[in-house]
């Protein structure tokens, strides 16, 4: 596997303008390594165009202990959940059960921001991410048939229709944290036992894990770095994800500036003129940019879920860390187009928009999806570890 | 009985040395002091009664969420709204609208999943965001809202 890599001397550079005045964002240059994956937009590591600014990333994993392996494809690279999640219907290989302390499985109800879920047991893998030695680590295998799903698990998805499956590369080391070792009532852990599912603790130890926390060297953090799109759309994009922060050569940071982020993973971003939003994070998991605009745009009248403006909206808005962590203070340009007129009506074959947006009447935060990500260099430092870019966790851009 | 009656009896049974007491949940369009027989709970460890202007809002704090409740002069819980680690148990949150909520979820459009939704369905309007550790939501029954009350306000 090894031996190709070298051939693959990728040496893609973008000098990023993305039209962001005070804010330049870093010249980054991606050199192969055994620590970058390559990530796509709607590119060749996903095997369905299932929606707009989908990210993908190919995953290695293997019975544990064994090279009895498996790659599989249409895996959402996903900087706002902690940990690898893949359907059962998409594993070839067998993976052992993580066992719960009266007897049954470890299973585990993972809700997403649209109200879906996934439901299925903890197991452990080998995983292989890049060329990096393999980590042994609890995964979720997303099985809605395993065991008696709870109640409270509100819409869990049956089977891998719009991915494969999700690796969590965000800012934690596990996907839960102390508030599931503390209380069996957590509503995320559970032990199932047959037909019977109830509330289960599960120790931080043994709770899904990044598998970047658990890599020998590159362990610290992630660098995502996606091209820019010169005319706001193309058909797919290729581009990576370097793991580690300032590691090895290939990862030493450019020129970026560092938001501490709060015990939730988010920070504060107030877009012109309008209020303080506490709780904003950058998601390579949302496929546009989701925020209450100060001054209304209109809605599409088909897809309420998009804007519509009649004209092309500018805006800016400056991010800052939240409760008076470090951090300096950084400005970022957006644009918002009508999604009509750019995605809906040419129906050209383009799967990757920059200008892509929607509201969130809910006032609380920005959603800075993978819009965000194009031709910017971002750099997500993992909690407790540190980098030349600071402590953790933090997003550097 | 007043409800404010029955969330001071629980507040005693706390101090009387309960391990780990459970309150029940005021569903949503159900009375607050009806809610007891709730045979399950979210788990809340503190219970906090604010009014604020119409209507009251009642803090349950758990390991994993806070919730606040929003409840009209009747008595009727009209609106809730939570954030925490994890979400909390919809299925009691939402009373009888749960089941409306959970259909009109089946039916999502093939967008992008991991992304804030709003679903309107069967009279309830039920707001999720955030991302994993973070999540954040509302949900309101606009027949309930009481006049005056701004949709903003219900955070």
């Amino acid at each position: 596997m090894s031996s190709s890599r070298l051939a693959l001397l990728w040496a893609l550079s973008w000098a990023l303008g993305c039209g962001d005045g005070s804010s330049s964002p870093a010249p980054f240059q991606v050199v192969g390594g055994d620590n970058v994956l390559p990530l796509s937009v709607n590119g060749v590591h996903c095997s369905s165009r299932s929606f707009l600014n989908k990210p993908c990333v190919s995953v290695t994993v293997c019975e544990p202990g064994t090279a009895n392996c498996q790659t599989v494809d249409d895996v959402i690279l996903d900087t706002g959940s902690y940990g690898l999640r893949l359907f059962k219907q998409a594993l070839t290989v067998t993976l052992p059960n993580v066992p719960s302390s009266d007897g049954g499985n470890v299973a585990e109800c993972v809700q997403f921001a649209d109200g879906t879920a996934f439901w299925g047991p903890v197991a452990t893998a080998d995983v292989v991410l890049a060329h990096e030695p393999a980590v042994r680590v609890p995964i979720q295998v997303v099985d809605s048939t395993f065991g008696a799903v709870p109640p409270s698990c509100t819409g869990p998805e049956t089977g891998p229709t719009s991915e494969n499956g999700i690796l969590g590369v965000g800012v934690f080391a596990e996907d839960c944290g102390p508030a599931c070792a503390a209380d069996p009532r957590n509503g995320t852990y559970f032990s199932s036992n047959g037909s019977t599912t109830s509330g289960a603790a599960a120790p931080v130890s043994s709770q899904v894990q990044n598998p970047v926390a658990l890599l020998p060297v590159d362990n610290n953090g992630i660098v995502v770095a996606l091209p820019g799109l010169a005319a706001g759309t193309a058909p797919s994009l290729e581009g990576a994800v370097v793991l580690g922060i300032g590691t090895r050569a290939n990862n030493r940071p450019g020129p970026a500036k560092t938001l501490a982020l709060d015990g939730s993973g988010d920070f504060t971003t107030t877009i012109s003129g309008g209020p303080a939003l506490p709780g904003s994070f950058v998601d390579t998991g949302s496929n546009g940019l989701f925020f209450s605009p100060p001054t209304p745009i209109p809605a599409c009248a088909d897809q309420p879920d998009w804007f519509c403006p009649p004209a092309l909206v500018s805006l800016s808005a400056t991010n800052t860390p939240s409760h008076g962590l470090p951090g300096a203070s950084t400005q970022v340009s957006f644009q918002i187009a009508n999604f009509d007129a750019l995605v809906v009506q040419p129906n050209d074959g383009n799967a990757v928009f920059s200008q892509v947006g929607g509201a969130l009447t809910f006032k609380a935060g920005f959603d800075w999806g993978l819009p965000f990500f194009l031709g910017r260099t971002v750099y997500l430092g993992l909690e407790g570890r540190r980098s030349t870019l600071g402590a953790g966790p933090f997003v550097a851009y | 009985m007043s409800w404010r009656a029955q969330s001071v009896a629980i507040v005693l049974a706390c101090f009387g040395g309960l391990t780990v007491p459970a309150l029940a949940a005021g569903a949503l369009g159900e009375p607050v002091a009806s809610v007891s027989a709730d045979e399950r709970s979210l788990s809340a460890v503190r219970r906090t009664t604010t009014t604020r202007g119409l209507y009251t809002i009642e803090r349950l704090e758990s390991a994993a969420s806070t919730v606040r409740e929003f409840v009209a002069p009747s008595g009727v819980v009209f609106a809730v709204a939570w954030d925490g680690v994890s979400r909390p148990d919809l299925s009691v949150l939402l009373g009888s609208y749960a089941a409306p909520y959970r259909r009109a979820l089946a039916h999502g459009g093939a967008t992008s999943r991991r992304r804030p939704r709003r679903v309107e369905s069967g009279g309830v309007v039920v707001e999720t965001w955030g991302h994993m550790r973070s999540q954040h939501g509302r949900a309101y029954v606009p027949a309930l809202v009481p006049p005056g009350v701004d949709l903003d306000e219900l955070e």
